[in-house]
């Protein structure tokens, strides 16, 4: 029997990690090597997390590692992400985040290098990733990244570039953190093909903007 | 009493007494895997606690010789091909180990034995035949001074079995040269050799020439089902290594343009740092050439180094980037053809090809110095560059022939014989030849020779992998380090070269880079002992621990921890490594630190304790 704490079925929270991990990788979004998820039930001070170096296409529960925020393994078998500074680093800073999603969106990823910034071109650019943060280059897997990302998610951002290398997702679920990493990409997509055709993509007016805020009680 | 059910291991050891001709089977103690998990540490907890006093002649029939393959030898995890050879040395007077890859190892466990433990001297010449739990001492009068092809045919006709493997010494062997090697899979395509420390020597020493053995067991699997899941998708990652791939297409001998380029490659016994005939023995001149013929490859290997060239109508395995250098680069030799040939006496003799290189180095040094002539090398003149005299003397080497019997002894014990301030171009830690991996061009490598228990080895860490640029994330090595610094390389080194320590138990190659914690992982899901990696390098610290306790019992201090002068003092004036001199102190303190060891390099009583090892204290007789 698994165990319940305030709703939240840990088995159930590793069957979700593997589905958000292949839905991003049928995305196109993480690789066969490249990208993470995590998530813990709220509040915990450890987390589940995928596997390193396994191919991240089909994971399954048992492949999973649940860590201390300093990395012991708690429970699991084998290698856990060498990202996992990054994710105990949010989840140390970020009561609210639950989930963690660290993909390699490819858009997204091609617009920062080409040093072009995500506009509010859609209602979801606005109305999902809120607040976008960019880190720039540090190695994989290191504390310097941890520390870097650490900051800019206690800033209350809700995704973050890491300039050559990918994006990290937060959310208050793993749906949420999976919605918010895919969302990154599609308006990426919107804004590179308008810039493709030669045109400045139009951005939702600034007042519609504001009023979206207003509306759902928005923080900026 | 129900018999203990073991899933990775096969559960017994062999122990053979050559003198009394007794065979007997002892249990695999679970409390030992525990502690030591299996290979060299297995091999290291019995030969410490066995072995009736450690200051005996290594020739004497009280030194013992083991076979002991690794935890996970035989098993489908990646590169788990490995069984070691561990006894008293020859060669370093103290700790002496070899490990060999191929098939040997995991044939041994699907005969039922994790290992054998051999102990006193056979009568006379002897071999071991073992068939599935079925063990005879077989007359080998017949075989004595057969080189290592032929005893393998001789064996093989002899058992009417065209599949047995063998491994085998040479006339090197039996002649006690102090670098002769144990070679096994030997056709076809091989031989793979456990080169290192003599361990072809004390085998020798025995009258033991061979051990053929013959397995149809199984080895059992805890978990079959998540182990082959885990390595299945491991595949990609372990194949996607810029290393693996250099490697799978040329082997070891693909890394010569690089090792070259970095200044690591050595020249001229250590003293130049260009060589421009290079170009014609990478690894890549050997495939253009057509003298590369085919690939192998070694149990459960997906990176298959091995490669095979054809010398004197036998496929044989071709030369490493070991041998390119020692024989080549060393010798100023820059022929592949000529490579191709000196490898294949050395394998054919039975010797190791580091040892063999640079003791024909120092001695074309003392030739050029005048410290030696023609009227002691029997007339042959050892001018660098020279494959004729090369050729020769390797043969002089195996047979102990006239010169060949002072270069016998190691470049150690030769430049002692000859005198004359020889011993300044003798390339040796604690007595084994050095490597092919220059320490001015790789720091940390410095320390690592100054420090392996075994003398100078490039295996124990593979530090140079490090300071090329690797990263290992499961050991706390984050962030790339500079080539040429020495701070803060102390407890890298000393973590390479733990994580070797489980490299080896585990039977695991290094050319197949499994994550540790991927290795803990397959380990628990083959064995179903669980074990984390900080549960696995507090046993890496115990075993290369009590391997120091055995070397403080033979002698071995704080001075032997060191470099030749050349390396210390004597920066080349050319090449990548230009104007580098290795900056041992700092990184030896350091390291003595991370150890837990005293000034002297003694590890403390405290260390001791926790890693459960004062009891050897009192049985080596050693202060701490």
């Amino acid at each position: 029997m698994s165990e319940l704490i305030f709703g939240f079925d840990e088995e159930q929270i590793k069957k979700d990690i593997c589905k958000v991990m292949r839905n991003l990788f049928e995305r196109g979004l993480v690789s066969a090597l490249g990208g993470n998820v995590s998530a813990r039930v709220p509040g915990a001070k450890e987390f589940w997390i995928t596997p390193s170096g396994i191919f991240k296409g089909e994971l399954t529960p048992d492949d999973l590692i649940k860590l201390d925020f300093d990395g012991n393994i708690v429970e699991g078998i084998g290698r856990p992400s060498i990202e996992w500074p990054l994710h105990a680093a949010i989840y140390r800073v970020r009561a609210d985040v639950n989930a963690v999603v660290h993909a390699h969106n490819p858009f997204t990823l091609g617009l920062a290098l080409a040093g072009v910034g995500l506009k509010p071109i859609t209602v979801e650019a606005v109305m999902v990733l809120r607040k976008v943060e960019v880190v720039p280059f540090a190695f994989p897997g290191t504390d310097q990244l941890a520390k870097l990302v650490s900051e800019k998610a206690s800033t209350g951002a809700r995704a973050i570039i890491l300039q050559n290398h990918g994006i990290v997702a937060m959310g208050a679920n793993l749906y949420e953190a999976e919605a918010i990493a895919e969302t990154l990409e599609e308006v990426a997509i919107a804004q590179f093909v308008a810039l493709a055709l030669g045109k400045e993509p139009p951005v939702i007016p600034e007042r519609d903007v504001e009023l979206y805020y207003k509306l759902y009680r928005l923080e900026k | 009493m129900q018999e203990q059910e073991y899933f990775g291991y096969a559960g017994r050891i062999l122990y053979i007494d050559l003198s009394r001709e007794k065979v007997e089977e002892k249990t695999l103690c679970i409390e030992d895997i525990e502690m030591f998990v299996g290979g060299i540490g297995l091999a290291t907890k019995i030969l410490v606690e066995e072995i009736p006093d450690p200051r005996i002649d290594p020739y004497s029939p009280e030194n013992i010789l083991i076979f002991m393959t690794g935890a996970l030898t035989g098993t489908p995890v990646y590169g788990a091909s490995r069984y070691v050879v561990a006894a008293k040395s020859p060669l370093t007077g103290a700790w002496g180990e070899a490990h060999v890859a191929g098939y040997w190892g995991t044939e041994l466990k699907k005969a039922g034995y994790d290992g054998i433990v051999i102990k006193g001297k056979a009568s006379s010449p002897v071999y071991i035949y073992i068939n599935d739990r079925n063990v005879e001492l077989r007359d080998a009068s017949k075989l004595w001074g057969l080189d290592v092809f032929t005893v393998d045919e001789a064996i093989k006709n002899e058992l009417n079995d065209n599949s047995v493997r063998i491994a085998s010494i040479g006339p090197a062997g039996e002649n006690l040269v102090r670098y002769a090697v144990i070679a096994s899979d030997i056709q076809p395509n091989g031989p793979r050799i456990g080169g290192r420390t003599g361990m072809g020597a004390v085998m020798g020493s025995k009258n033991l020439k061979a051990i053929a053995v013959k397995g149809s067991g199984r080895i059992k699997i805890k978990d079959p089902a998540r182990l082959s899941s885990i390595l299945s998708r491991l595949l990609p990652l372990i194949m996607s290594s810029p290393t693996a791939q250099i490697l799978a297409a040329y082997g070891t001998a693909g890394e010569v343009e690089e090792f070259y380029e970095y200044g690591d490659m050595p020249i001229k016994n250590f003293t130049l740092g260009i060589f421009e005939e290079y170009k014609n023995i990478t690894g890549q001149s050997f495939r253009e050439k057509g003298i590369v013929v085919d690939v192998y490859g070694c149990w459960a290997c997906p990176v298959k180094c091995w490669k095979v060239v054809e010398v004197e109508g036998r496929r044989i395995r071709a030369p490493e980037y070991e041998t390119i250098a020692s024989l080549g680069s060393l010798l100023m030799i820059g022929d592949p053809y000529y490579l191709a040939k000196v490898n294949y006496l050395c394998c054919k003799y039975g010797l190791d090809t580091i040892s063999t290189g640079v003791t024909i180095a120092w001695a074309m040094e003392c030739f050029e110095r005048g410290i030696i002539s023609t009227a002691d090398t029997g007339g042959i003149p050892l001018t660098w560059g020279n494959k004729d005299a090369v050729l020769k003397i390797v043969e002089m080497i195996a047979k102990r022939e006239a010169f060949g019997n002072i270069l016998a002894e190691g470049c150690k014990r030769a430049s002692e014989i000859i005198g004359k301030g020889s011993i300044d171009y003798c390339a040796h830690v604690k007595g084994v030849e050095m490597p092919m991996h220059d320490p001015r061009a790789f720091k940390g490598m410095g320390l690592q020779y100054a420090t392996s228990n075994r003398g100078a080895d490039h295996l124990y860490g593979l530090f140079f992998r490090i300071e090329q640029g690797q990263r290992v994330h499961d050991l706390k090595i984050y962030e790339r380090v500079d080539r040429f610094s020495y701070k803060g390389k102390g407890w890298m080194v000393a973590t390479m070269e733990l994580w070797s320590e489980i490299q080896e138990s585990m039977g695991i190659c290094k050319f197949v880079d499994i994550p540790p914690a991927h290795v803990a992982g397959l380990y628990t899901y083959a064995t179903s002992i669980k074990r984390t990696v900080p549960e696995l390098m507090k046993i890496a610290k115990r075993i290369f621990t009590l391997k120091r306790l055995f070397n403080i019992a033979c002698g071995i201090t704080r001075v032997d921890d060191t470099l030749p002068r050349r390396f210390l003092k004597e920066p080349l004036n050319e090449g990548g490594a230009k104007g580098e001199v290795v900056e041992l102190e700092p990184m030896l303190k350091e390291y003595y630190e991370f150890m837990g060891w005293n000034d002297n390099g003694v590890p403390k009583r405290e260390v001791l304790e926790e890693l459960g090892l004062l009891k050897y204290v009192e049985k080596l007789r050693i202060k701490i």
